[in-house]
């Protein structure tokens, strides 16, 4: 009996071993393939704006690497390094219906030559203008990167060419590479808030005061929003309003200086968005309250945005001042303080009307304007469709004490000493308007903001690079962020009544609506041709032919060696 | 395709294997099962090698003494041919045959299957394959010397030449990472360098086998 058990347990092993392993294998190994290479890549912009859709709708990614000088683009991910790239290849690559389009940029922007960078400027605003469903996306080179894009350019150009003979080397020897992004399809992200600050100083003496309204925008817009830092524009504007705020608390907390004009300071959220921020606070404050400081008695708005460059400034109103307006105060003390103080800006007040059939708002003014409030803005660029406001290549540059002063950097950035001679003359005017001092007969060379109560270039250093640390767009800040609570609490310390105010869209009509998947994380997979599989096929087949055929007739060489020992052997 | 390179790399690494078993004849003597025996041995004596902790620095001394604790290695084979009943060719044959077989299955299956049916391709999985030919040549040897220094009628002169043989095989892989670190061999180099070695070695015992069983 125990042998039959036996025998039987045998054969049950027998066939049970192979099979448990079988099944061992089957479950234990789930599928997590090593890639060459993985990087971020950033999501070029996607949004809607009052209806309209601008951008890159698709954000999934699976498909072989090309480059331009292939032949056939279909259904492939195209990379582009920055220095060679064209609207017209970008063109090219849509029409063939690319899968894909990566856009690879240096990791130091100061190495591009001025005319890269100014052309990539432009054609930020041309990519964004056409709504495409081919995601694009834009990485950071590093050597890997540059490496697996050299070899796909090498495998590109290639293609189109040569022999059988040439082609079957090619297949043996060269890498192609599959791209793959993880992450899911962009969709519309639900209730996002836009966050708006503002704080104020309340003037000296009793009731019906006139208001003055400072306001910066503290976003930033770029093609991709997470490589947008927006430094000029409008993290200048940012410090500036933050450095007034400074500066006028100081003087209002002493009694002789508190002037009788209330400050009111507001840092707008989605302004690269149509000014969402600031249409809906102006809508808050004017429809839906009873009383407010933009009701009763408002002086004038000025609006800050890009003021930390050049040796210009400019002063773009909607409407002339007339005479005898606190506006038209503000216009003549800005020209004494220019001509007296700075003599090498150049300032000049540049009109344009307000119109509403634009898709866009031009300055953030033209929402006060709409209200019927006075406005100006104040910026160093001469016109609101400088791609300079829009631009990633606007960044925090490169500290000029590592190569020498000569050297400019390529794209749109802050200059400190501008930025400080701005603020200045800001600062100036403000008070001059405040304190009546043209009326009481000061000279225009006066100066007020100096000794302790100068302008800190260090503050503006500090509060720009902070601004700059990380990307401000719009659909990357909520109100969580610590963008927003820093600046919270900043104004905490010198403003009173600092208030949030927040922008949701409208359920049925949204204004504006944002989508995700900004920053994915792609990988680069070597991939070769299924030509290769087949090819190593025929190279195993013919491999174990021949070792069947030597294993047939190791006879051979057993009988071979027999001869040669058996001779040695009859020699003893 | 990739499941098309799995097994690629599966027939090149396991046919010698099927067609090694097939023509030495084995098949004729339902060596099946006692292939598998010697197999479970591999796997217990591998189980020993691991429980034998060494310290994590990984120097030159440290890889030695790994190399050396492989001799339990050829106590194992000595263990299978010992029990198999047999001339010298069989019993060799056997012990070898299921010994590879074992390695093959636990150190190089579950490598390729996880790796080799990825997207991404990288040539180290062909290497890999080949290495499992180039180790069941080394078995055999491996084996054959083993035979060959427990029989009682080895002649005097031979005893050197086996124990020499017999290290060789032992500390191959220590030679072989010695030999990679000092030359800085690229993958397919060193791969080279393994079958020729492994062929040297293989040739030599050959050798001493024919001349020790037909000098009889």
């Amino acid at each position: 009996m125990f042998e039959e058990a036996s025998e039987v347990l045998e054969n049950m092993l027998k066939w049970s071993l192979p099979l448990s392993l079988v099944l061992f294998l089957v479950l234990v190994c789930p599928l997590r393939a090593e890639a060459a290479h993985e990087f971020s890549v950033y999501r070029m912009q996607q949004y809607d704006l009052q209806g309209q859709t601008y951008g890159s709708r698709n954000a999934i990614l699976n498909t072989e690497a090309r480059t331009m000088e292939a032949e056939v683009l279909s259904r492939r991910c195209v990379m582009m390094r920055l220095a060679d790239f064209s609207y017209e290849k970008y063109q090219k690559a849509l029409q063939q219906s690319a899968g894909a389009v990566v856009i690879i940029l240096p990791q130091n922007m100061s190495t591009m030559p001025q005319d890269i960078v100014q052309q990539f400027m432009e054609l930020e605003t041309e990519l964004l203008a056409t709504e495409t469903i081919v995601p694009v996306y834009f990485a950071l080179e590093d050597e890997e990167l540059l490496s697996i894009y050299t070899q796909t350019q090498i495998s590109s150009s290639s293609q189109g060419s040569s022999s059988a003979a040439e082609v079957l080397l090619h297949t043996a020897t060269a890498n192609g590479f599959q791209m793959v992004t993880s992450g899911a399809q962009s969709k519309a992200v639900s209730d996002w808030a836009i966050t708006s600050l503002e704080g104020r100083l309340t003037g000296a003496g009793g009731e019906d005061l006139p208001t003055i309204v400072l306001v910066a925008h503290y976003d930033s817009f770029g093609v991709a929003p997470w490589l947008s830092y927006g430094a000029d524009s409008n993290g200048s504007g940012v410090a500036i309003l933050l450095e007034l705020a400074r500066l006028f608390s100081r003087l209002y907390s002493y009694k002789r200086t508190h002037a009788g004009y209330n400050l009111l300071f507001f840092l707008s959220g989605g302004g690269k968005f149509n000014y969402q921020g600031t249409k809906r606070w102006l809508e808050d404050n004017l429809d839906h309250t009873d009383s407010s400081l933009l009701q009763d008695n408002v002086a004038f708005v000025l609006c800050l945005d890009t003021l930390g460059n050049s040796d210009n400034l400019h002063l773009h109103v909607s409407k002339p001042p007339k005479e005898g307006n606190p506006q038209h105060v503000l216009l003549k003390e800005l020209e004494t303080v220019a001509a007296h103080q700075h003599p090498d800006l150049k300032f000049s007040m540049v009109h344009k009307k307000i119109n509403l059939a634009d898709d866009t708002l031009a300055w953030e003014h033209e929402r006060f304007g709409i209200r019927r409030l006075p406005a100006f803005t104040l910026s160093h660029l001469e016109s609101h469709r400088s791609p300079a406001r829009h631009s990633i290549m606007d960044m925090r540059s490169v500290s000029s004490s590592l190569e020498g002063a000569g050297e400019a950097t390529a794209g749109p950035h802050v200059d400190l000493p501008k930025l400080s001679r701005n603020t200045k003359v800001i600062a100036e005017t403000l008070a001059r308007v405040i304190y009546n001092l043209t009326e009481k007969g000061v000279s225009g060379d006066l100066q007020i903001f100096t000794e302790q109560m100068q302008v800190q270039e260090d503050q503006l250093e500090s509060l720009v690079d902070w601004l700059t640390a990380q990307p401000r767009a719009a659909q990357l800040v909520d109100k969580d962020s610590s963008i927003v609570n820093t600046l919270e609490y900043y104004l905490n310390r010198y403003l009173k009544d600092v208030k949030r105010h927040l922008v949701r869209a409208d359920k049925r009509d949204p204004e504006f609506v944002f989508y995700d998947q900004l920053k994915q994380t792609m990988n680069a997979y070597r991939v070769k041709p299924a030509i290769f599989d087949l090819l190593l096929a025929f190279c195993i087949a013919s491999y174990l032919g021949v070792l069947y055929l030597a294993i047939q007739n190791f006879g051979l060489l057993y009988s071979f060696l027999r001869r040669v020992t058996a001779p040695r052997v009859k020699q003893h | 395709m990739t499941l098309f390179h799995f097994g690629n790399c599966l027939s090149l690494a396991y046919f010698p294997y099927f067609i090694a078993y097939k023509c030495s004849g084995l098949s004729e003597y339902n060596a099946f099962w006692r292939c598998v025996q010697a197999g479970a041995t591999y796997l217990f004596v591998q189980l020993c090698k691991v429980s034998e902790p060494f310290g994590p620095h990984k120097d030159v001394s440290n890889e030695f003494m790994k190399a050396t604790v492989d001799l339990a290695d050829l106590l194992g084979l000595h263990l299978v041919m010992s029990r198999n009943a047999g001339k010298g060719e069989y019993k060799i044959m056997v012990a070898a045959m299921g010994w590879a077989t074992a390695e093959l299955i636990m150190s190089r299956c579950i490598p390729l299957w996880v790796g080799a049916r990825g997207i991404e391709f990288d040539w180290k999985y062909i290497q890999m394959s080949f290495d499992s030919n180039i180790s069941l040549v080394h078995y055999i040897a491996m084996a054959a010397v083993v035979w060959m220094f427990t029989r009682y009628d080895l002649p005097k002169s031979f005893r050197l030449p086996v124990t020499i043989l017999l290290g060789l095989c032992v500390y191959k892989g220590f030679l072989m990472e010695l030999f990679v670190h000092v030359f800085l061999l690229g993958s397919w180099m060193a791969l080279l360098v393994k079958a020729v070695l492994t062929g040297a070695i293989s040739l030599c015992s050959l050798f001493l086998f024919v001349t020790l069983v037909h000098s009889n």
